[in-house]
């Protein structure tokens, strides 16, 4: 049994302006100790997923329309508030991009430590205090009894990530899932913090989810990866595999579009063109079809599901020989994954449909 | 003001001509530039009780036609530099010269002349178009402020302008809120080309950005850079793209320049402490090198700017000093910009110790410095070129 297992999940908020549809069936699986990826731009569905999964989206305008989130053989969906409120920060815990504001500004370190230790722990003030301490020396912030007594604003922000961390850690959960945890902070900060992070995770043996848009950050950190656009899982792989061997055409551009440090000099970017779809418009077809060099007529109709590159491959969806599966009805070559475009002799992008462009 | 209406769309070479610029001089030049921002105390009488100092003796020249990045972390005084350039502050001291002209003290008309030689391109493309006004507007307003041709050639120069950073033309009538971010940076960039300028200052121009829409915004600026042979100071932390886009680089800490370089060098052979722990600690996007990678991961934080270390301001955070038995020298005096090799200048006391190289890098995570032990590419290009390269070592 996988420790979570999510199943075509459909998140969509109602809004003022019309229905955004922002998880369009997401599907997957992730062991315990496991650090797993997610990729993708703003708008792309990833926050989002694990929002629903900590049964924290919006209220009133999120809605979590279908699907199954079962962790440890538990539908998270069908559990009421108290049993959910039970589960998070114990079993589950969740860091954000900005410490600043999931931190409360009123409270000390202290108290906002042994308030979570002791919502879920039968422990004395005291005990729960020398845990807070324990928890701070392990994530290196200096004094820590002197920081303790110290409220959010004394904090700068990787020191403020680190009280977060510890915070999440501080229940030993099974899953921790973090939200672009370092995209606030300065890159020498950010080494700091990925490398606590990745040590704390394989000490405890707390399987990660990490949220982010920076490909670098999850090249060194993840075991895994899922790459998202607009809502939709479109490439699952091994990190490695994904990196080496990209197939689908977004992932493709995206590989492409960012300078590398260690790239030669003078080599150009290859941008993708277009923008992202609006997630207003229920998806018809491939949502990344209007900006992709592949295209073929059926991408405008029809959403491919996620499949095996290897089509007789057997399905393997957690640990290190997970399948390379791709959402997509033409995927780009391993030759064209290097071009970043299509290499095939009189290749064009199917046009539009005439109601699609209308 | 004369001789600019009716101007040809960019591109032409008469707007571009009329500013001819001597060769061989910079066309920007600042001198020991210092910023700082009073901190005053009390209620009814306000007394200075010391500075932010944002800018801390800069020195740096930029020619004609080059693109200089200015990179370093949050704090570090990058945009105030940017800022300051352009004179939207007083500076506290120093010189700022574009062209042969002194404008560090400029005031009303000259300064307003000057102005529209230099350009800015700003970080956040919601907050720096105004939400009430059409782009066409927004685009057609530096026009306006100096005076620039006819209304009806300010509509058709507008409209090339749109044109010439990949907006269609009859969008001119849309307000900023209908655009995408990434279009609404291309208005952005449309409104610093309206005056022909010579230098424009870009900070932090695609950071606010979606990854697959900065490579667009880069390769905009680049091919107008070609094209109208504009002069960029790029300000900027992502050192993978001020990499990219630079043909030098100024790397900043807590208000003063530590190194310069061309950016092949500054990559190949990053000398300052700083640089090669800041270059180690941008990742990489591909697995098989991150897992080899070594960090030099830097212990702290960045100290305040309003109370600096004394001496050299990385001291406090320097893996070098650590590793040379924490020399007085770094102390108690600010090492200066020296060159070291054609081109490439440093602020270190020792850095003829350093040559970036990765047995050096291992040293240093290997001794505990605070370091992860799990990465270092063995085949870095760092390590490659400073093993085969002159070098510095020891």
């Amino acid at each position: 049994m996988h420790l979570l297992s999510i199943r075509d999940l459909v998140v969509k908020f109602r809004t003022h302006d019309g229905t955004v549809h922002a998880v369009n069936g997401v599907s997957f699986d992730l062991d315990e100790g496991e650090t797993l990826g997610l990729v993708g731009e703003s708008g792309c569905g990833k926050s989002v997923t694990n929002l629903a999964v900590m049964r924290l989206l919006p209220k009133p305008a999120g809605h979590i329309e279908g699907g199954e989130v079962v962790f440890q053989g538990q539908d998270l969906l069908r559990l009421d508030e108290s049993e959910m409120r039970d589960l998070r920060g114990k079993e589950i815990a969740m860091i954000f991009q900005d410490p600043m504001t999931s931190l409360n500004p009123v409270l000390t370190i202290e108290e906002q430590m042994v308030e979570t230790i002791r919502a879920h722990r039968r422990v004395s003030k005291s005990q729960a205090r020398a845990r807070s301490l324990e928890l701070l020396t392990m994530v290196g912030i200096p004094k820590p009894e002197t920081r303790l007594r110290n409220y959010p604003h004394q904090f700068s922000g990787g020191m403020r990530q680190r009280v977060m961390i510890a915070i999440a850690l501080a229940l030993e959960p099974k899953l921790l899932i973090a939200d672009e945890p370092t995209t606030a902070l300065d890159v020498t900060i950010q080494a700091q913090v990925l490398d606590l992070l990745q040590r704390l995770a394989a000490d405890l043996g707390t399987a990660v989810i990490l949220i982010t848009h920076d490909l670098g950050v999850v090249a060194g950190m993840t075991s895994r990866l899922n790459v998202m656009y607009a809502g939709f899982v479109v490439e699952s792989a091994s990190t490695p595999d994904l990196f080496a061997r990209p197939r689908h055409p977004y992932t493709v551009g995206l590989l492409h579009s960012m300078p590398r440090l260690d790239a030669q000099p003078g080599e150009p970017l290859i941008p993708i063109e277009g923008v992202p779809p609006d997630l207003r418009r229920a998806p018809v077809g491939c949502p990344f079809a209007p900006r992709c060099a592949w295209r073929l007529e059926s991408c405008w109709t029809g959403m491919p599901s996620l499949e095996p590159i290897d089509q007789t491959a057997q399905i393997v969806t957690t640990g290190p020989n997970v399948t390379h599966r791709v959402a997509c009805w033409n995927p780009a070559t391993p030759d064209e994954a290097v071009a970043a475009r299509p290499l095939r002799e009189g290749f064009t992008p199917a046009a539009a449909p005439a109601e699609a462009v209308a | 003001m004369s001789g600019v209406t009716g101007q040809p769309a960019p591109g032409a070479a008469v707007g571009v001509a009329s500013t001819g610029t001597e060769p061989g001089r910079p066309l920007l030049e600042i001198t020991d530039l210092r910023m700082y921002f009073p901190i005053s105390s009390g209620i009814l009488i306000s007394r200075h009780v010391g500075d932010v100092r944002a800018v801390d003796g800069v020195t740096l020249a930029i020619q004609k036609g080059e693109t200089v990045g200015l990179v370093g972390e949050s704090g570090c005084g990058k945009s105030t530099v940017g800022r300051t350039i352009l004179r939207l502050y007083r500076p506290t001291s120093g010189r700022i010269v574009i062209d042969g002209q002194d404008i560090t003290w400029a005031e009303g008309s000259t300064l307003r002349a000057m102005r529209r030689r230099m350009q800015m391109i700003f970080q956040d493309p919601y907050a720096s178009l105004n939400p009430r006004m059409t782009a066409a507007g927004i685009v057609s307003e530096p026009l306006e402020i100096h005076g620039v041709g006819s209304s009806s050639e300010r509509r058709e120069r507008v409209r090339d302008l749109l044109a010439t950073v990949g907006l269609d033309p009859d969008y001119g009538d849309r307000y900023p809120h209908e655009f995408s971010g990434g279009q609404r940076q291309r208005i952005g960039v449309a409104r610093a080309l309206a005056l022909h300028p010579d230098l424009i200052v870009a900070d932090e121009p695609i950071s606010a950005l979606d990854v697959s829409i900065q490579a667009q915004i880069i390769n905009l600026m680049e091919r107008l850079q070609g094209e109208f042979g504009l002069t960029y100071l790029f300000i900027a932390h992502d050192l993978s793209v001020v990499r990219h886009i630079s043909d030098r680089i100024a790397v900043m800490y807590l208000g003063r320049l530590v190194e310069t370089a061309t950016s092949r060098e500054l990559y190949d052979r990053p000398i300052h402490p700083y640089t090669v722990a800041l270059l180690s600690a941008v990742p990489i996007p591909d697995p098989a090198i991150e897992r080899k990678r070594r960090r030099i991961i830097l212990t702290g934080d960045v100290p305040s700017p309003s109370d600096p270390p004394p001496g050299c301001h990385f001291h406090t955070r320097c893996w070098l000093r650590a590793r040379l038995g924490n020399p007085e020298r770094c102390v108690v005096e600010a090492p200066a910009l020296r060159e070291l090799a054609s081109g490439h200048a440093v602020a270190c006391h020792f850095a003829e110790e350093v040559d970036g190289s990765p047995e050096q890098v291992l040293q240093v995570t290997g001794e505990g410095m605070g370091g992860s032990s799990s990465r270092r590419a063995d085949d870095s290009p760092t390590g490659r070129v400073a093993a085969a390269g002159p070098g510095l070592a020891t």
